[in-house]
């Protein structure tokens, strides 16, 4: 969990939403056993599986590319992967003790003044910069705690209804994490489909009503023997990465001595590659900055619109992603044009799981893809 | 209580829990063995060469959501008026050891939860209300019976060693097992003997941090992994630290070749997915290492803070395995593929015929979810919830009581509205079980069929939760070609190759059928249908698969079996859709008789598409 999952516990309750009910700040809550967990294994010191790596990182770049889902064989570093995210990820600016962790204009927009008062100029707010957040949501999660729900100590002992924000609010501009996600309950993914589509979380139970912003990344990772996802959680997903175990026998061995030196000294080894850490980070924070100016040609966009068209993809969420993944691998590469060369790098992670699935189809979805983006190209001799 | 030095055999499993003694951090050991082996005896007695006070916690097979993982005590709250968490099992475990009986019967949302805790070190509550972390760190040792079914592969992965199969068949092993069991060694002794055990184990300890392994060792063990197929990379790590706790136990600084054997055996064989001969074929089935983008965190890798060493690139020249590593694995792999890893990886078809297993366990199996309006009567009460939705009214309650009665006896005012009733949901829905015959002329038609319609039915989002399994019949037996799975990649994989032609056992594959249903009923799957693609002619008997020097089974022996075999499977609540593929209207009519006998649909598409048998099986 992280630290602003343990800051927003401590002022749960306080200013609680833009809802009618909950109004009354909590007095000092106690605090919980919350242990931190040791120091993520380093992102950067995560050897090959780079189709995770890169869209993990075009989702900080650009958080409107919509998440990352991470298919693959058991024991190559998913989650592994997704949890040592957290320590390059860039800070954002919040209200202080914001449970929903929103901007100034959010708050303003948000907590309209009451009759007769004067209205909150951004001069009144305190803010403060945390590290975007990111929530584990385990499968064994009820509902009320994704949601948020009355918060029941107080109820008891004081009358009081507060709202108790979920783990929806503190994902509010974050990621959100669910490991072995096709094995999500139904009733869960219900409202995940819900929350991610209006970007809002709304709650309706226990007589409290409380609407609250909840825009965030989703991650999602399993292993594909172990069930299927549902078609529109799947679609839900800007990017599909496939992960496989690597073959190479001097990776493997390079990938069990880090574990090894890393547990044996996590400290010495986290310094080793603070280094390297902190090398991406800015590349990712220039990577941001350049975002807003880099532009995709027409011809390019031509041609992405022809692919998505050639291999069938409904609707147009595929040419979105395709689009914005684009920009944001061509603002990571420090180029302010997008090329076709950026959407070929790309383009199996935005369309392979939007393919029309055919049972008996034996061909690699990514293959079609790169197929069928030679012919768009004119690269291919036509099969 | 029998004390762990007195077991008799199991050297193997013995072995791997002394090696877990001395290093924890390799996760737990799996012990399949047939009913009576003594293997839970065998884990239970693991406790006595731990250090004193090492938790041990035995999980219950019919465990629930909330002990598993913890929640809120509720008489603690209610008598403290704050909220007082309870720790789940796997808290309870932390540091020490996690003991799972039948864990091929463990349902799989336990499972899914035990894996979690395994791959973070903690339990994440997020219920009701509580948002906790508590450290679980703990050894797993699991015992099953392969013929109960199968371990879910992505738990097998986190547990570092799988002692492989045998069955105590040793006379004299076994008349000493009874007598342990009868307490006829002497205690003195055993006490000395754990004594010095645990001693071993100390030495072993402080040992470990000393042993070292050398480099060409280490890829040795990998190349091993890689050539027999291991999946992921968690093997890898563990059959280091396997070899190197072997190494320690014998008061070694280097790691020789009986640790790395051991290592092989304990760690990486049981999980192979291939046979190593077919190594080079299957080596260019695999796909390349993924180019890398040019502009990716790889290039940075190769500029990391690094001692030379351990640069990837150098070590690309010399790709051969030392040869002595790779005579250790053929050797561990003569020596144990043929009977063990069979019977790990491919357990479910190994299956004693010993027909019935125990009762299901059924009652609340499904999952709590979340909670609604209710009466008090129409299900189990979510108490939480309840006490939410009555809280904020207390106050107002309370005074509206005393006005009327002038005093208020309770500390609490619950009234009918506040009830909230857990809802569950199943944990799954329906197995489909597909029993195609493959043999005749039209067999390939017919499996296409098939394969068609499980894929179907599986990418169907409305059977979400339903699973499918797929039965072949030909030549003398019928085949589980895949076991209840929900996934459209492994069914496709399993349904690539099927040789096809041959008699017709038909009765085979309802016995088979049968079977797989009655375990997955085990396992928590509520309903069972039987899709049976057939032209109906069955002319192989069950009898001659066990007599083999049975006369060939008249027609009306195969009748009566086929009668029997109907019989009990539709006792037993199975419900049956009949397909029949045979193309002469002149046919005798077989297929929809067995379609009575089960009393189950039939259909007759002798052209059927894949859909057309998906949308048979659901209607």
């Amino acid at each position: 969990m992280t630290q602003t999952a343990s800051a927003a516990k401590k002022t749960a309750g306080a200013k609680a939403g833009t809802g009618s009910t909950a109004r009354k700040t909590s007095g000092p809550r106690k605090a919980r056993t919350k242990k931190k967990q040791g120091q993520a294994y380093p992102f950067t010191a995560i050897v090959g599986q780079e189709e995770m790596k890169l869209s993990l990182i075009l989702n900080i770049i650009d958080p409107r590319i919509g998440g990352v889902l991470v298919m693959g064989h058991r024991g190559t570093g998913k989650s592994t992967t997704v949890r040592a995210l957290a320590e390059v990820l860039p800070m954002i600016e919040r209200i202080k003790d914001d449970v929903y962790n929103r901007t100034v204009p959010e708050y303003l927009e948000a907590e309209k003044p009451k009759q007769g008062r004067k209205a909150l100029t951004p001069e009144d707010m305190t803010v403060e910069d945390i590290p975007v957040p990111v929530v584990d949501l385990p499968l064994g999660a009820t509902e009320d705690r994704v949601c948020g729900t009355i918060d029941i100590e107080q109820a008891l002992t004081s009358g009081v209804k507060a709202f108790e924000p979920g783990l929806l609010a503190q994902s509010n501009r974050g990621f959100l994490y669910i490991d072995e996600v096709n094995l999500l309950d139904d009733h869960l993914v219900d409202v995940l489909l819900d929350v991610a589509a209006s970007g809002r979380n709304v709650v309706e139970r226990e007589g409290i009503s409380i609407r609250h912003p909840a825009r965030f990344v989703l991650v999602g990772s399993g292993n594909p023997e172990e069930g299927e996802l549902r078609p529109q959680l799947l679609d839900r997903f800007g990017l599909h990465a496939r992960i496989i175990t690597i073959t190479d026998v001097a990776k493997r061995v390079e990938i069990v001595k880090r574990r090894h030196e890393y547990d044996d000294d996590h400290q010495a080894f986290l310094k080793k590659w603070s280094r390297e850490q902190k090398k991406l980070q800015k590349k990712i924070l220039n990577a941001k900055e350049l975002l807003p100016e880099v532009t995709m040609p027409d011809d390019v966009l031509t041609d992405v619109a022809r692919l998505c068209m050639q291999l069938g993809i409904d609707g147009h969420r595929g040419e979105l992603t395709i689009t914005r993944t684009a920009h944001a691998y061509a603002a990571f590469s420090g180029d302010k044009e997008v090329t076709m060369d950026h959407v070929r790098q790309i383009a199996g992670l935005a369309l392979r799981h939007r393919l029309r699935k055919d049972p008996l189809e034996t061909m690699d979805p990514g293959e079609k893809i790169d197929r069928e983006l030679a012919k768009v190209l004119g690269e291919a001799e036509e099969v | 209580m029998i004390a762990f030095t007195d077991i008799v055999g199991m050297d193997l499993a013995k072995q791997a829990l002394m090696l877990l003694a001395v290093d924890p951090s390799l996760g737990g050991v799996v012990i399949p063995a047939a009913v009576g082996s003594g293997k839970s005896t065998l884990a239970r007695a693991f406790a006595d060469i731990l250090p004193e006070d090492t938790p041990f916690v035995e999980l219950p097979l019919n465990v629930t959501e909330d002990r598993l993982i913890g929640g809120v005590d509720l008489e603690a709250t209610l008598a403290k008026g704050e909220r007082v968490v309870q720790h789940g099992v796997l808290s309870k475990a932390h540091g020490g050891v996690l003991y799972v009986d039948s864990l091929s019967l463990l349902d799989s949302s336990a499972v899914s939860h035990i894996m979690d805790a395994m791959s973070r070190g903690a339990v994440l509550v997020e219920r009701e209300g509580l948002s906790e972390v508590h450290e679980s760190e703990f050894m797993l040792i699991g015992t099953y019976d392969p013929s109960d079914g199968d371990v879910r592969m992505g738990l097998l992965d986190r547990i570092g060693m799988i002692v492989p199969f045998t069955t105590q068949n040793d006379y004299r092993a076994r008349k000493l097992i009874v007598n342990c069991v009868l307490g006829k060694n002497g205690s003195e002794d055993t006490e000395d003997e754990l004594k010095m055990l645990k001693g071993l184990i100390e030495a072993a300890k402080e040992q470990l941090p000393h042993v070292s392994m050398t480099q060409e060792q280490m890829k040795g063990l990998i190349q091993s992994a890689v050539s027999l197929g291991v999946e992921g990379n968690r093997a890898d790590i563990f059959a280091v630290r396997a070899a190197k706790a072997s190494a320690a136990l014998a008061q070694r600084t280097d790691v020789d070749e009986d640790d790395l054997k051991l290592a092989l055996k304990l760690v990486l064989v049981p999980r192979a997915t291939r046979m190593p001969e077919q190594e080079e074929e299957m080596m260019e089935d695999m796909p390349p290492e993924e180019e890398m983008p040019p502009d990716t965190p790889e290039t940075e890798d190769q500029d990391a803070p690094d001692d030379n060493s351990t640069d990837p690139d150098e070590e690309e020249e010399q790709e051969e395995t030392p040869d002595m590593i790779e005579e250790l694995m053929m050797e561990a792999v003569e020596t144990e593929l043929p009977d063990n890893i069979m019977n790990i990886s491919l357990a479910a078809k190994k299956k004693s015929r010993s027909g019935s297993r125990g009762e299901a366990l059924n009652n609340r199996r499904g999952r709590f979810v979340r909670s609604q309006e209710g009466e008090m009567r129409s299900g189990k009460v979510a108490i939480i919830p309840t006490l939410i939705s009555a809280a904020p009214w207390q106050e107002s309650r309370k005074k509206e009581r005393k006005k009327k009665y002038g005093k208020v006896n309770t500390a609490l005012i619950i009234n009918k509205e506040d009830v909230r009733i857990k809802k569950f949901r199943d944990k799954s829905g329906t197995l489909y079980i597909f029993m195609v015959d493959a043999s005749g002329s039209m067999a390939l038609n017919r499996m296409r069929q098939a394969k068609g319609a499980v894929s179907h039915l599986l990418q169907n989002a409305y059977v979400h939760r339903d699973q499918v399994s797929l039965i072949s019949f030909r030549g003398k037996e019928a085949q589980l070609l895949l076991p209840p799975s929900q996934s459209v990649d492994r069914a496709k994989r399993e349904l690539d190759v099927l040789p096809t032609g041959g008699g017709t056992p038909l009765a085979s594959a309802l016995f088979l059928g049968l079977e797989t249903a009655r375990q997955a009923k085990t396992k928590g799957v509520s309903q069972v249908m039987f899709v049976v693609i057939t032209d109906g002619r069955g002319n192989i008997s069950l009898k001659s698969l066990y007599e083999k020097d049975a006369p060939k089974a008249t027609k009306e022996e195969i009748e009566e079996e086929l009668q029997g075999l109907s019989a009990t499977i539709f006792a037993e609540g199975v419900a049956s859709v009949v397909i029949d593929t045979q193309m002469n209207y002149l046919s005798r009519g077989e297929a929809p008789k067995l379609a009575e006998k089960l009393g189950g649909r039939y259909f007759y598409l002798p052209n059927a598409k894949a859909e057309e048998i998906a949308m048979a099986a659901l209607s």
